[in-house]
This record gives structure tokens, sequence and C-alpha cells, in this order.
């Protein structure tokens, strides 16, 4: 009776171990994106001062008792700013994603699923946007659209959906192919059952984790349009604006150091936990 | 596979035409003029000085006469003049173009070094500290903020400790080699200036780890991705069954066919670096084509804007072009089917 | 011509490098200057606008008449050593300096004068907007010419202490491609050669300039006043503070010229490096509409002074720059035309809290009201826009007047503040020459427009009037009248007239900043030992 206990404790401690080392960066990831969804909801109760409070007097202050991650140039408590600065920049990542995704999957499902001329059209437009770095053609369109989350966050869709396109062509294609859909084409349910019914379910996996992996991007490239002067219109808090703010200070680390260790560990915590998602969904990594 | 190859090459002057339209139209649906802000205040003011400059720059004739003035020039090898610097387009992309091409290169030959032995010990190392210590490395490069890592580099390396030389190519105090090819390093090796080859070559550490941190996670992942799919196939049961060390399986058997994936990665690399580029040049005062893009995107310079796109675009479709090649030089089964 | 300068250069090092003696024991020859030179588009005097430039220009180039740092009134000889008022005080007639030389040895005379004068007018680019009083040029003698006045009533003198009026050797320019001719904006190549080259007769001479890396000068061995002092001069361009600072503390470069406020404060205490300071007549102006179809409040006199009586000037000031700024009261920089920032404690505009609340009432609007204000993204001084335009932001919400902030690139941001399409702005201003009637004309003419204002026909008198006054005492009484008009119809007011700091190695001496255009006196700096 202990004999096979112990041997039960012995497996099931095997298997903790062995889920540990597989998905504990997962999990920590998972917590971390948990733990910043709270802050950026929690902010305007945790936050210790307002975050456009200028005292100019009290510029550039050290972090102290008072100020726990020091003063900005025009007086302003950081620890405030980063903690509001976390709503817009898991906006900006989830919406862009999220529209960008669907977006993507839409015009990439019609075109496998079309095929021909509309098919070799839309592909082709993909084809032209993948042509520039995404940085460059989004730092063009937003230079052109003006300076503001809006218009930034339009910059960033333009250049975000063909990704989601492509795969989800590539998807649909394999789905189609499959034997079970074949089977339903011949048994004549219509094509748009055949499309929400049994291909998309299907090729849902696969997107979870690209939509999972892409917000951690999505929120790095926002922080990257934003510390290039081309993001948020102030007083409004944002990582990269405030890192840029930072930047050209010799001896106050403070003021940009902490920010960027905002985006850090949120996109950390999004990578983390899609990269565990990829892990389980795959069977081929999960299969030993 | 010529005719492939000749439909290929069409293509892509098509498509790098094509992005240099949509470049052009989204340029001039800016409100802003750039006559405007180039002329001094004073100048702005007279009108005949301002429409004298936009005759100059040819702003005054309507959009499609622009964009041809601009074809024609392509096929005469001009690029027009940039309006914020006053000098041909071609020249300033000459001129930029050697920093980021030494650093980017750096950066990428960096990030194989590092992330293809990481990505091999990983995927037969499964499960163990040291695909662990893999998989966090990759994550954590791909999660950092480039601008943000450059400025915590070089305030800590620099600033702090004062063991790394500070930003731009060279320090102010050693001579650039004179310019042959534009890339520091084979420059002062040509002219034997061994003082200029190590100064330049230190100034490169810290921007080449930097934008190496993008590229290497995404290396070492594919590595073990494409290590462990490998692993599964027949001719490794039957190398093993044969007997061979592990050793030689990896290197003999596994290694070759799990870089395939590996190669197609070119193409996505180089716009992860030309990306971190821009990031990475502001920050450390890097002379090179990233900062120059930016310079034009917010300056309306669409004479820059436009040469620096199809520079892009042409440079990104060859990168694919030859990307595909080597996929279907190493891969016998593409080969077949694009000879069919 | 660059590549051959730095073979040499590489040379000359390698050789001091192999002689291997003492620093101390050797005359330092070579001057380097740390500088963001990313502006700069050409070094053609006739075609230069942009703000470093001069710099070059000021060492390498002399116009007939200069002025010194301290007196910004009374022009002083340059290559003219005597001037007076001919043909009925319509045009100026100048005595040349005798036995001066450019620096290939050639004699200058009243020939070179007349063409890069007429060069400057007909090459039709930006700078010749400057010269817009400037009639004919003639040729009285080999050692005399003549300018006339377009409207003798305006002054010309100072207008010709600006670079842009440098003057150089007509040989050697045309054998560069120059044209002074009319049509010389469709037929004049020099540019290209004067970006590399320069063909003046000051003490230095420009000899290569690579865009954003450096500019060379080396020196003129033919100056007609005391040499240079330096072999060489090397501008460096760098266009991080950061770098600066750390190249100026290990002294490979002289002068550090762009630092920042906190850059320069953690010189403090260093032994090698001092901070030294100059005036200058550059400012920072804020602006507010009174076209009602921009913004219906603001173009209530009361509204406008409200938000002008709620900016905290002094926080702003010894916050945002360390406090290295003046305040001049109104639209003329202190220094000018006898402004003085005593002036501004005696009738400018104030901070006072109490006084902005009353005038919102008087407005209508005692709740406060909306309005937008536009600006560049991009720094003054090594102090973002966007900081200022926090901090007053913060100011004026203290009288619950809300501002909203519409940050643009300065290409747009150009475009909207001069089609008149801004409800508010911060924007900078600096002049080519310390002339008053370059700021007083501009505050009725084109900045008026921009901010929907018609001022009245008092004002406009005024302006003409001080521009025709040449009784210094009663120009001063006029433009102090003119100030205080401005600062009732708080359209404009002042920020700050900021001082510059450059820090400096202890390996040279005699730095001196200077407000005229050129920022510092290069040919004056010599090596310390």
């Amino acid at each position: 009776m202990t004999a096979v206990s112990d041997e039960a404790a012995a497996w099931a401690a095997g298997r903790w171990g062995r889920w540990r080392r597989r998905y504990g960066l997962a999990a920590f990831g998972a917590a971390l994106v948990v733990l910043w969804i709270l802050i950026a909801i929690l902010a305007p109760w945790i936050s210790p001062y307002p975050f456009e409070a200028v005292d100019v007097t009290k510029r550039l202050q050290p972090p102290s008792p008072v100020h726990w991650l020091g003063t900005d140039a025009l007086g302003r408590d950081v620890l405030s700013r980063l903690l509001w600065g976390s709503r817009i920049s898991l906006f900006a990542g989830i919406v862009v994603v999220a529209i960008g995704a669907a977006l993507g999957v839409v015009i990439g499902g019609i075109a496998a699923y079309a095929g021909g001329k509309a098919e070799e059209l839309m592909m082709r437009a993909t084809d032209l946007v993948l042509c520039f770095p995404p940085i460059i053609l989004a730092m063009a369109i937003a230079a052109a659209l003006g300076i503001g989350v809006r218009n930034t966050m339009i910059a960033m869709l333009i250049v975000w959906w063909p990704k989601f396109a492509r795969l989800a062509r590539s998807l649909v294609l394999v789905q189609r192919s499959q034997e079970y859909v074949e089977a339903a084409v011949v048994m004549g349910y219509g094509s748009g059952r055949i499309l929400f019914r049994h291909i998309v379910p299907n090729a849902v996996g696969p997107l979870v984790v690209l939509v999972t992996l892409d917000v951690g991007q999505a929120i790095i490239t926002f922080a990257g349009l934003s510390f290039l002067g081309l993001g948020v219109i102030p007083p409004m808090p944002e990582w990269g604006a405030m890192v840029s703010e930072g930047r050209e200070l010799v001896d106050q680390w403070w003021v940009a150091t902490f920010p960027g260790l905002a985006i850090l560990s949120v996109v950390v915590g999004f990578n983390f936990l899609g990269d565990g998602v990829r892990d389980w969904l795959d069977p081929k990594s999960r299969r030993q | 596979m010529f005719r492939y190859l000749v439909m290929r090459v069409a293509g892509m002057a098509v498509m790098a035409l094509l992005a240099t339209l949509v470049v052009f139209l989204i340029a001039n649906q800016v409100p802003g003029d750039p006559v405007l802000a180039q002329l001094g205040d004073l100048a702005a003011s007279d009108p005949n000085m301002v429409a004298r400059y936009r005759a100059r720059w040819g702003l005054d004739r309507p959009l499609w006469e622009q964009y041809w003035i601009f074809l024609r020039g392509i096929f005469n090898g001009d690029l027009g003049v940039s309006i914020s610097t006053q000098r041909p387009v071609l020249d300033d992309i000459r001129q930029y173009a050697p920093a980021t091409v030494e650093l980017a290169t750096i950066s990428f030959f960096l990030s194989l070094i590092v992330g293809i032995p990481l990505g091999v010990l990983a995927a037969i190392r499964r499960d163990t500290w040291i695909d662990n210590f893999a998989r966090f490395l990759s994550l954590a490069g791909v999660s950092s903020p480039t601008f943000w890592l450059a400025f915590i580099m070089l305030a800590l390396f620099y600033g702090g400790l004062q063991i790394a030389p500070g930003p731009g190519r060279i320090d102010l105090s050693v001579i650039s080699p004179p310019s042959v090819t534009g890339l520091f390093l084979i420059d002062a090796a040509i002219a034997g200036d061994w003082e200029a080859w190590r100064n330049a070559a230190g100034h490169l550490i810290l921007p080449s780890i930097v934008l190496a941190s993008g590229t290497l996670g995404l290396i070492t992942r594919t590595t073990r991705a494409s290590m462990l799919e490998a692993m599964t196939q027949d001719y490794v049961r039957v190398a093993r069954a044969k007997g061979l060390t592990e050793r030689k399986i990896v290197i003999g058997h596994l290694l070759p066919n799990a870089l395939i994936p590996v190669v197609t990665l070119g193409g996505l690399a180089y716009a992860v670096l030309l990306t971190g580029a821009v990031m990475t040049e502001t920050i450390f005062s890097w002379p090179g084509l990233g900062r120059y893009t930016f310079r034009s995107a917010v300056a309306l310079d669409f004479p820059g804007i436009m040469g620096i796109t199809l520079v892009v675009a042409v440079v990104y479709l060859v990168i694919n072009l030859l990307t595909d090649l080597s996929y279907a030089l190493l891969d016998p089964r593409v080969a077949r089917e694009r000879a069919e | 011509m660059i590549r051959n300068t730095l073979v040499w250069l590489c040379s000359t090092t390698a050789i001091a490098a192999v002689m291997a003696l003492p620093a101390h024991a050797q005359k330092k020859t070579t001057l380097v200057v740390g500088l963001d030179i990313s502006d700069g588009r050409n070094y053609d005097t006739a075609r230069s606008a942009d703000l470093t430039p001069p710099l070059t220009h000021g060492a390498v180039y002399d116009g007939l008449l200069t002025l010194s740092a301290d007196d910004l009134v009374n022009v002083k000889p340059a290559l003219a050593t005597a001037w007076t008022l001919v043909n009925n005080g319509t045009a100026w007639r100048f005595q040349l300096r005798p036995g001066v030389k450019f620096w290939n040895g050639d004699p200058m005379t009243a020939e070179d004068v007349k063409f890069s004068l007429d060069r400057l007018v007909n090459v039709k680019d930006q700078p010749a907007t400057y010269a817009s009083n400037m009639g004919a040029v003639t040729i009285v003698d080999p050692m005399t010419v003549e300018i006339a006045m377009k409207n003798p009533k305006e002054p010309l003198l100072l207008d010709l202490t600006a670079p842009s009026f440098a003057i150089y050797s007509a040989k050697l320019a045309k054998a560069n491609g120059a044209v002074s001719e009319p049509g010389a904006d469709q037929t004049d190549k020099a540019t290209t050669w004067l970006n590399g080259n320069s063909a003046g007769t000051g003490p230095y001479r420009m000899v290569g300039w690579e865009r954003n890396v450096s500019v060379t000068l080396q020196k003129n061995a033919n100056y007609w006043g005391k040499p240079a002092e330096f072999e060489r001069v090397v501008i460096r361009h760098i266009a991080d503070g950061a770098a600066q600072l750390l190249a100026v503390r290990r002294g490979d470069v002289d002068i550090a010229m762009n630092l920042s406020a906190e850059q320069l404060d953690s010189l403090k205490g260093n032994a090698d490096v001092s901070v030294i300071q100059g005036a200058s007549t550059d400012t920072l102006y804020f602006c507010l509409t009174s076209n009602p179809e921009m913004n219906a409040t603001l173009a209530k006199k009361e509204a406008r002074q409200a938000v002008v009586s709620a900016i905290d000037y002094d926080g702003l000031i010894k916050g945002l720059v360390g406090g290295f700024a003046d305040r001049p009261p109104n639209f003329l920089p202190a220094g000018i035309a006898g402004t003085t920032v005593e002036q501004t404690k005696e009738f400018g505009a104030k901070e006072d809290l109490a006084k902005a609340k009353a005038l919102l009432a008087a407005a209508g609007v005692p709740n406060g009201f909306e309005f937008e204000l536009i600006y560049p993204n991009a720094a003054y001084f090594s102090t973002s826009y966007q900081l200022m335009a926090q901090k007053i932001q913060s100011d004026v919400a203290r009288v619950g007047i809300k501002m909203n902030l519409k940050p643009m690139d300065n290409v747009n941001w150009r475009a909207q503040f001069n089609g008149a399409k801004s409800q508010a702005t911060i924007a900078p201003w600096n002049s080519p020459s310390p002339n008053p009637y370059l700021w007083t004309g501009a505050s009725v003419q084109r900045v008026a427009v921009r901010m929907g204002w018609k001022p009245s026909q008092e004002l406009l008198d005024l302006v003409s009037a001080g521009a025709a006054e040449n009784d210094v005492a009663k120009q001063k009484a006029i433009y102090e009248k003119y100030q205080r008009i401005l600062v009732d119809n708080a359209n404009y007011i002042t920020l700050m007239q900021p001082i510059y700091r450059v820090a400096v190695h202890k390996n040279i001496k005699d730095v001196k900043l200077t407000p005229n255009v050129w920022k510092m006196e290069l040919a004056q700096i010599k090596p310390a030992s």
C-alpha cells in the first residue's frame, strides 16, 4: 500500500518536474501577463501620484521612499507614470493584433477559398506589404497620418494583417485537402458550413500561437514608434516615450531604465506564454 | 529552372516599383509641405521664393508626372536629389549603406555562430537545463525592445564600467581609414592600419550584440525545431541501427537537413535587422541607413523616402530569391518540383 | 581632396606618434570642436541658411563690416575701413582696407566686393531675402564701392555684418563656376566647390567638408590681421550630447558645443574642463491667435492675457534649462535696440494667478476654456519642446484653462504655423544680423498674419519710426512703446532668450562666444601652453 503510494508520489513528482520543466516558463509568462493586466485595470487606484502632476522643483530626483522609482524631467513620479503606461501598451498591443488577425484571417481565408484571380490579387497585395520591414512602412504611414495613438495603431494595422493572411491561407489550404473536408464536400454541405464548422476549428491552434506571440511584438513595435516620437500625445504616459525622455540623461538612469524593464517584462510574459501554448498544441514537440 | 528564374526576376521588378508607388502615394497624402520646412522663416514668406523652390524640386507638377520623373530617373540610374540633404539620393545611400551593411553582417554572423550550436544543443539535450536556458535566452532576446537594450548596454558598459567604446563607428581621436569599400574593417585592413581596425572592431561590439538579440532567438528556435523534426526521420533510425556514433549522426546527418529551414530565415532575419537598425543606429549615433531612413521619413523628403524604399525592397526581394534558390539547391525535393 | 587631407592627417599623426614626444612639450597645432553639424546642407554663403555653417564662415570669410560680441548696435570695420552716406543719404560709400589678400595671394579689390554681393542677390536663394534693402553695387575706384539702398529709411549697415554678405575672390569663384549676373539662379555652379573650399580673406581657409563627419580648416598664411594660432581646425560632427561630453572630458575634442543643462552640471568639479557662457539674440516665443475662426475665446484679448498670466516663467527657465536663459519683455531680445531684462520686470508679462482668473471672468469664461498648442517634435537647445509644452500645460491648468497638445514633425508644424492654421504654438526665432527691423518688421507683418492679428496703425507707425531713427535714446523709447503694446495684446510672449554654454578643455584658452550668428570667435582661440 505504502509502496504503491510512494511510487505514485514519485511518479507524480516526476510528472510535476517534467511539467515544470516544460511549462514552467509558460506559467511564469502567464503570471506576468495577468499581473500587468491587473495593474492596467487598477492603475487609478494603485498609483501613488497623479501621472500628470508637474513640479519642476522636484525634477530628476533619484528613487527614494517618497518616489520609489524617482521623478522625471518635469518632476513627475516615474512609478505612477509607469503603472498608468501599462494601459496604453496593453491596449495598443492587444487591439492591433486582434484586428490585424481578424482582417488577415478573413482576407487569407477568402483568398484560399475563392482561389483563381481573387486569390492571386490578394496574395500579391500581402507580398507587397511584406516587402517592407514593418517599422519602416509604419514609420512612413504614422508620419503621414500625424502623431496620436489611433493613427499609430492604424499604421501598425496596415503592416500587421499580411502575416495572418498568409498563415490563414496556408492553413485553409492544408485543411481543405484533408480527407474529412473532402468527405464533407462529397456529402454536399455548403461551403460556409464547411469553412466554419470544419476548417476554422482545426486552424485555430496555430493562429492562437501566432496571436499570443504577436501581442508582445506589437507592444514592442508600438513602444518603438513611440520612442521615435510617433506614438502618444503628452502628457499621456507611454513606456517607449518615457525611455526616449530619459535617454539623453547621463546621470539620471532611472528615467529610462524602469519603463524599459516594464516593456521587457510584459513582452517576456506574452512570449513565454505563447511559446508554452505552441508546445502544448504541437503534438510533434510534445511527443517524446 | 531558367524560366522560373526569369519569371521571378520580372515579378520582383514589378513588385519593387509597386512598392515605390505605394510609398509615393502615402508620402503625398501628408498635410505638411517640405518646401516650407526647408526654407527658413523669412524665405518661406516670400511667394516667389516658395514657387521657385517648388519648381526646382518638381513639386509644382501633377502627381503622376512627379512619379513619372522618378521612374525615368531609375532607368538612368538616378534616384533624384534629396530635398533635405540637397544631394543625390544615390550618393546619400552610398555614404550611409556601408555602415549599416557592416553592422548588420556582423550581427547576422554573430547570431548564426551562437544560435545554431545553441539550437542543436537544445534539441539533443531536450528538456534539460540547457534547453531551458536556450529557450530563455532566445525569448528574452526577442522580448527586449532594441532601443532600450541599446540604451542600457551603452549606459552600463560605456558610461558606467567604461570598458566599451562609445557611440559612433570609430573613436574621435582615431582617423577613419581611407574609404575603399566604406566598411571600416575591410578598409583598415587594406590600409594596414591595425589601430583603426581594432578601434572600429571595438565600436562594433555593443551595437552588433544589441542588433543580434532579435535574430539570435529566431535562429536558435528554428534550429531547435527543425533538429527535433529531423530526429524523428527514418534515416536517423537507420543510421542509429548501423551503429554510427551520436556525434556522427548529428554532424553528418541531422545538421545538414535541419539547417534547411534556417536558410529560409535569411529574408526574415534581414527584416528584423533593418528594423533593429533604425533603433540601434539612433542610440549608437551610427551613421547608417536606419537613421537616414528615419530622418527622411519625418522630414517628408519624398526623393529620399522613395530611394530608400526602392533599395530596401530590391534588397529584400533579392534576398528572398537567393533564399528560395538555396533552398531549392539544398532540398532535392523542391528542385525536382520546380524542374518539372 | 578630402581623401588627400585624410592621408595627410594620417601621416602627420603617424609621425607625431613615432617622435613620441611628451604631449606637453609639443605645441598644440590642431583645434578640435565637437558640434552637431547635421543641419548644414551647404557652405556657400550665398545659399546657406542653416544654423551651424556660419561658425565656419566667420573664420574663413570677412565681410565689409563686423560686430563685436559686446556691442550689437555699432558696426565695426572689417574689409571696409570707413563709410559715409552719399547721394542725399540713399547710398553708402565704403573705403576698402588696403593690402588685403585672399588666401591664394590675390589682392582684394572693389571688383570682388561687387561680384560677391551681386551673386548673393542673383542666385536668389534664401539669403537673398536678407539683402532686401540692398540696391545696386557700384565700383567707384579699385578701393571704393557704393551700395545703394532701396529704402533709405531702413538700416543697411547691420545687415552687411551677416556671413551671407561675405566677400570672396571673384577670380577664384568664377574659375569654379560662380556667376554673379542676373540669371545666376540658373547658371551658377559654384556651390559644389564652395562646399569644400573657401575663397575668402579670413584667418583660416576651408579645405574640406564631409557631410555629417567634419569640416576642416587650415591656417591662411596671407591673412591681413593677426595670424591664426592653430595650423588646423577640425569641426567634428558629434550628434549625441553624451558622446560630446565624454570626448571633451578625455580631451578628444577641445570644445563641446551641444551639451544639455544636465550634462553641463555633471562637469562640476572637473579640473580639466570649464564651462563658459555667452548671451545670444535667439529667442523662443509663445504665440496665441486672434482669429475667432481658429478659437473664438482666444480671439478675446482678456483670454489671451489670462493664458499669459498663468505661465510660471521662472519655473520654466530655472527648471528646464538650468536657469541659463534671460527673458526680454516681448519680441525684441535683450541687447537689441536698448531692450533689457529690467524692462520685463517693469512691464512684461508676469505669473499672477489671481489676475488670470479675473481676466478669465472678464473674457466671459470664468471656469476656463480650451485651446490647442502645436509644436515640432524636436529639441530647442537640448530641451525638448515636448517638455516645455507639458510644463505650460500644467501651468495654465491651474486656472482652469485646458491646453491640448498637438506634437507634429517639423515639416507639418512649419506648414501649419506659416499657413496661419494654428491656435497657439511655441516657435524659435533667430536672426542673421542684429538689425532690429528683422524682429519688429516681422512681428507686425508675417508673424502677425499667422496669428490672425491686425496691428494698429499706431504700432505700424512705431515700427517704421524705430527703423528710421538714428538716435539711440530715441530709438529705445520708440521700441519700449512698441513692446508695451505687444505685451498688452498678448499675441506673443517671449518665453526665454537662452544663454549658450559650451564646455572647454584646458588645452586651449581665449574661447569667446558671441551673440552673432557665427556663435563663437573661432580665430581668437589659442593653445593653452
